[in-house]
């Protein structure tokens, strides 16, 4: 049958794309532009070539930054994904339980970051904090305002409070969406629990999952509101993360140019991993 | 209904109309160059105190990727289903993922480039194409 075609349905993609050009493309190619150029203030602007990229690919700072970037992400997703499954395992599939649980687990994510970073680091504080006192009463030598430790600690539990709950909500709908018939199969053929997860929970919720670990790797690795409040990127540079130090060298220090080399490098490795993430996930996906 | 049958063997006139803006853009873009000691100054500001801060290069950079998008749309038009296969990397990719693969990985070819040898691009810019080459082959 020969398939018929109406290219006026591409007027309807029309609003998204002007919405994606104004959010995202005219900040870009701005950046872009910024990249390759230096300025001292009143729009003017000095050709600087690809000046601004040698410079922060030779720089330690920039290494530095992505390094601690990575390791955060990588031991924030090894902890909130299985932890996530784990709530989410074990979360009531009906009666009350269902919307009380629900509900305790939407309201972290309905703080906006910078009072989160707030809560914690009060709550973290060695005089009037409940988590800082709390340590150091029971003979603890807690301190994120002096111990790169104790600060990368508070970062990571802060972080797994705020956001595991998201990976829960993730893949509990991805288990309440599996029929009763795949429970009832698996009874009859005597299938372990692990065998129940292995073989139709985790295969059900692998899109779900995908979905959870893209956000959350991208969130992680964009992170910015929360450490600087807490920490401001220190002690020293220990949690001065890619966005952190991004915004002191655009703002603080207001050049423009290298920060603009800097976003880009930053977005290209974003788009990389999370598109490596994507396609690794997505065609295993296929293949099972 | 609006609805038509497709006919795809009018392509070479779009191929045509691409590559004839591509050509008049190009042209408006070195004439609204400033002229300076005789010659135009290719790195000068497109537009002085504009807030974008456009200039030559980066124009032709956007404009060149905005037409390899056109001129990925009039081959869907000329060969429509994007050439769904499975290549090197063992997994399915159509001819926009090959473009994507292509576009990002001369991203880093470039950045690894600068890092790695200096800041002349040239034969960077020689290698990428040899690459998306390889990709529109293999992958």
């Amino acid at each position: 049958m020969e398939r018929t075609w109406n290219n006026k349905a591409w007027f309807m993609v029309l609003p998204v794309l002007l919405l994606v050009a104004f959010s995202a493309v005219i900040p870009l190619m701005t950046v872009v532009n910024y990249s390759v150029q230096d300025t001292f203030g009143n729009n003017q602007f000095f050709w600087a070539g690809t000046d601004w990229f040698v410079e922060i690919l030779h720089s330690d700072r920039f290494w530095e930054a992505l390094g601690r970037n990575l390791l955060f992400s990588a031991i924030i997703l090894s902890i909130e994904i299985p932890l996530g499954i784990l709530i989410a395992l074990n979360m009531p599939k009906k009666g009350l339980g269902v919307p009380v649980c629900l509900v305790l687990m939407a309201l972290p994510l309905l703080i906006p970051w910078n009072v989160v970073g707030t809560i914690w680091q009060v709550f973290g504080r060695v005089d009037i904090g409940l988590l800082g006192f709390t340590l150091k009463a029971l003979g603890f030598d807690y301190n994120y305002v002096n111990d790169v430790f104790d600060a990368w600690m508070t970062l990571i539990v802060m972080d797994v409070w705020h956001w595991t709950s998201l990976v829960v909500l993730l893949c509990y709908a991805g288990l309440v969406s599996i029929p009763e018939a795949y429970y009832q199969a698996a009874k009859i053929d005597g299938a372990s629990r692990w065998a129940v997860f292995r073989y139709i929970q985790l295969p059900k919720m692998k899109r779900v999952l995908l979905i959870a670990f893209l956000l959350r790797f991208m969130d992680s690795f964009m992170i910015y509101t929360e450490p600087f409040v807490v920490t401001g990127g220190g002690p020293g540079n220990s949690t001065t993360f890619l966005s952190i130090d991004l915004v002191k060298m655009a703002i603080g220090q207001f050049d423009l140019g290298p920060a603009a080399a800097m976003s880009i490098i930053y977005f290209l490795i974003i788009l990389l991993l999370s598109w490596i993430f994507y396609t690794v996930m997505t065609s295993s996906d296929e293949q099972a | 209904m609006a609805a038509t049958t497709n006919n795809n063997s009018r392509w070479p006139l779009a191929l045509l109309a691409v590559l004839l803006i591509y050509a008049l853009a190009t042209g408006m873009l070195v004439l609204s160059l400033p002229v300076k000691d005789g010659g135009r100054d290719w790195f000068a500001p497109l537009v002085p105190g504009g807030w974008m801060a456009w200039s030559f290069p980066t124009a032709m950079f956007f404009l060149s990727i905005f037409t390899l998008l056109a001129l990925m749309a009039v081959w869907e038009y000329a060969r429509p289903g994007g050439h769904p296969r499975v290549g090197i990397l063992r997994f399915e990719t159509t001819r926009g993922d090959r473009l994507f693969i292509s576009l990002l990985g001369s991203a880093f070819i470039n950045l690894a480039w600068l890092g790695l040898v200096g800041p002349n691009l040239w034969w960077a810019l020689a290698l990428c194409v040899v690459y998306a080459i390889g990709v529109f082959r293999y992958v």
